[in-house]
């Protein structure tokens, strides 16, 4: 049982600086989940909480102990690796119980040589045999116990590697990308499998992922870096809803949150001739938008798309349609005097609308796109940050739109 | 509804299977008599040891010599090698060699380890050097090693012999094994030390075992080099009971008279050991073969 406390942690290899400055607080129990592109720092992050790598600066502390000078075996944390990391020479309950023999070993059993024979006469003990084939029921491995990982599938062994994290009780789980290189369905059983660990051993879990699905179906918090600087730390529901800036508008959500360029007018935004909502200032009756530029977000749930001119929105014409089944996906080039050829050569940024159901429009088609109203963010053009206060979830206008 | 008639299939025309680059699959009588040629050209001679071995000296120096050995000559054979003490020879080159072997390695797996994990400067150099020692004969060093070996006491015994071949055998193994080392996955390390082990632990339960193929391919080369090795050990030991084989078989050869089935009896006896070592490695080596298809 641990909370983990980072503190001011900076890491730089060389010249480049791969974490600026990396603080945060963990309470026990809790499903980290560090997401970010590849080379944001999130793995190099993960390895220094487990002790494999050195941070340049900061502290690491579990629950009130400064761990930075101790190894990975005395911060007493258990590590899963993108690839698997299995021991290739050994078999399925031998790998499981590899850690627990470890464990048996006094200072003269390490001496080489004596060290095979030990870990063979503890990992066939019974105390430890008992615990293996717990932990590997547990995981449906039993029938593999005597395999060697390279008669696995991908699948099967990245079980293994959670088995043998899972049979040392660590006070700590650090994953890292553990399934990224499974395919969609297999991925989609681990991850369940996991939070079923996570929730079993109320354990705190730091997992660290570049996959979005992941970060939002299993954490209890996120945080988002990029290029080694946290962007927002976060529940999956605030990061989804109210996302700090441009950038974590940009990165979660498939397709992402819509980024458009709106004037403001008498502290009112506009685009593209639509007068939106003005969202609430921090105090009562204190205009939030300076003259000049703002940058309006929205989700595309929170869009709709109508063949019918008359309705106030923004004009656009239909240009990608994709079916999902369930959803349908509509991107929609918003300025309408453009014909196909121009907006090819200009690639400009569609506008994404999520629709359920079927669509029956057709690309080429002219159409309006209406927001919902009061479900906008607005982002501060120059530097991205969300205008609304953090703990609100957006801009909810009570002014209706148009008004 | 009417029933067409499914179109004709169309097959394609009948084309060689496709073959990885380099692969040629010879028919199997081919096969056969390739394997037969090769088994008769590194068979040979050794069967022409046993019937030099088995011959009588007026054949030796006489008429032709028959392609037949003289079986009934195999009772001699004690008689031919007893004047010699070549058992004793044999078990001084055994020790020899197999203390070469097991110094090297540990050394190799060690300093191979060290080049392939850790920076430190002068790892280049090291490098180098190790690799330099290659360059140097053997024979130009014998002169300052003797030298070096007389202040230090080491001369005439087979402890300063192990060390000077040592010293001419461990780094190729190195190399050897710190290639191998460069391939298995830092993470299965990684893993290791999260589960709790040491350095020296990780070494000897996770990554020996799995450069086992590399360790045995340079346990052949050091034991043969060992085993085979003449200059040093004709320069550094002077007692005969202290001499390894190959200087005793060298000792066959006289001014004036050559003795030559005896040569090839106590040659033939020579050859043993050194093919019983390298059966029992080479299974280890052709398993190294296939240990690639493991993914880390």
């Amino acid at each position: 049982m641990a909370k983990l406390s980072l503190r001011n942690i900076s890491k730089r290899f060389g010249d480049t600086k791969v974490i600026h400055d990396f603080s945060a607080e963990v309470d026990n129990g809790e499903f980290l989940v560090l997401l970010g592109a590849s080379g944001s720092g999130k793995s190099t992050l993960l390895r220094i909480i487990a002790g494999l790598t050195d941070a340049t600066a900061g502290d690491v502390i579990f629950d009130n102990l400064r761990v930075n000078r101790q190894s990975p075996r005395e911060r007493d944390v258990a590590f899963v690796f993108q690839s698997y990391a299995l021991y290739p020479h050994l078999t399925v309950r031998e790998n499981i119980a590899f850690p627990l023999a470890l464990d048996k070993f006094k200072g003269w059993h390490h001496i080489p040589g004596i060290s095979t024979i030990a870990r063979r006469v503890f990992g066939s003990s019974k105390d430890i045999a008992k615990q293996v084939s717990g932990v590997s029921a547990m995981l449906e491995l039993d029938q593999y116990a005597d395999r060697k990982p390279g008669g696995l599938s991908g699948g099967q062994r990245q079980r293994v590697a959670l088995a043998r994290a899972l049979i040392r009780n660590p006070s700590m789980f650090l994953l890292d990308e553990p399934l990224s290189n499974l395919d969609a369905k297999l991925r989609a059983e681990l991850r369940g499998e996991i939070v079923r660990l996570h929730r079993l051993t109320g354990k705190t879990f730091v997992y660290v992922t570049h996959d979005q699905v992941e970060a939002m179906t299993m954490a209890t918090q996120i945080v988002i870096l990029h290029n080694g600087v946290v962007q927002q730390h976060a529940t999956p529901q605030e990061i989804y809803t109210r996302p700090a800036n441009t950038y974590v508008a940009r990165f979660i959500g498939s397709p992402p949150m819509n980024l458009m360029a709106a004037a403001v007018v008498d502290g009112q935004p506009v685009v593209g001739g639509l007068t939106l909502a003005a969202p609430d200032g921090p105090g009562v009756g204190q205009p939030r938008l300076g003259d000049g530029g703002v940058t309006v977000g929205v989700r595309p749930e929170h869009l709709s798309v109508t063949v019918d001119g008359g309705r106030q929105g923004l004009p656009g014409t239909v240009r990608r349609i994709e079916d999902l089944g369930a959803d349908t996906l509509i991107g929609v080039q918003p300025d309408p005097a453009l014909d196909l050829k121009t907006w090819e050569l200009n690639r400009d940024e569609l506008i994404w609308i999520r629709q359920a159901g079927q669509s029956r429009l057709m690309a080429g088609d002219a159409c309006t796109v209406v927001p919902e109203p009061g479900k906008a963010s607005y982002f501060d053009s120059t530097t991205g940050e969300n205008l609304a206060p953090a703990g609100r979830n957006s801009d909810a206008g009570a002014v209706p739109l148009g008004a | 509804m009417s029933t067409k008639e499914a179109p004709p299939v169309l097959h394609a025309p009948a084309r060689r299977r496709l073959k990885a680059p380099g692969q040629r699959n010879f028919s199997k009588p081919v096969r056969l008599l390739l394997l037969a040629a090769l088994v008769l050209f590194s068979g040979f001679p050794l069967y022409w040891m046993l019937n030099t071995a088995l011959s009588v000296d007026s054949e030796l120096y006489g008429q032709a010599q028959g392609w037949w050995p003289h079986w009934e000559r195999l009772a001699d054979f004690g008689e031919l090698i007893g004047t010699v003490p070549i058992f004793k020879w044999l078990t001084n080159s055994v020790v020899i060699a197999g203390g070469t072997t097991l110094l090297s390695l540990v050394f190799a797996v060690l300093a191979g380890y060290a080049l392939s994990r850790f920076k430190f400067y002068g790892k280049g150099a090291a490098g180098f050097l190790l690799f330099a020692t290659q360059m140097l004969p053997e024979a130009l060093l014998v002169v300052p090693i003797y030298a070096l070996f007389a202040s230090l006491g080491l001369l005439n015994g087979m402890g300063g012999l192990i060390l000077a071949n040592v010293a001419f055998t461990m780094p190729v193994s190195v190399w050897i094994i710190k290639g191998a080392i460069d391939a298995i996955p830092y993470e299965i390390e990684e893993a290791a030390s999260v589960d709790g082990c040491p350095r020296v632990t990780i070494l000897s339960l996770v990554l020996t075992p799995l450069i086992l193929p590399s360790v045995a391919a340079a346990a052949v080369i050091n034991f043969f080099d060992g085993w085979n090795e003449f200059l040093l050990a004709k320069t550094f030991i002077a007692e005969r009971d202290l001499w390894p084989a190959s200087v005793g078989l060298a000792s066959f050869v006289g001014q004036y008279l050559t003795s030559l089935n005896s040569v090839m009896a106590a040659a033939l006896l020579f050859t043993l050991p050194a093919l019983i070592f390298f059966l029992l490695v080479q299974r280890r080596i052709v398993s190294g073969l296939t240990a690639g298809s493991v993914k880390g």
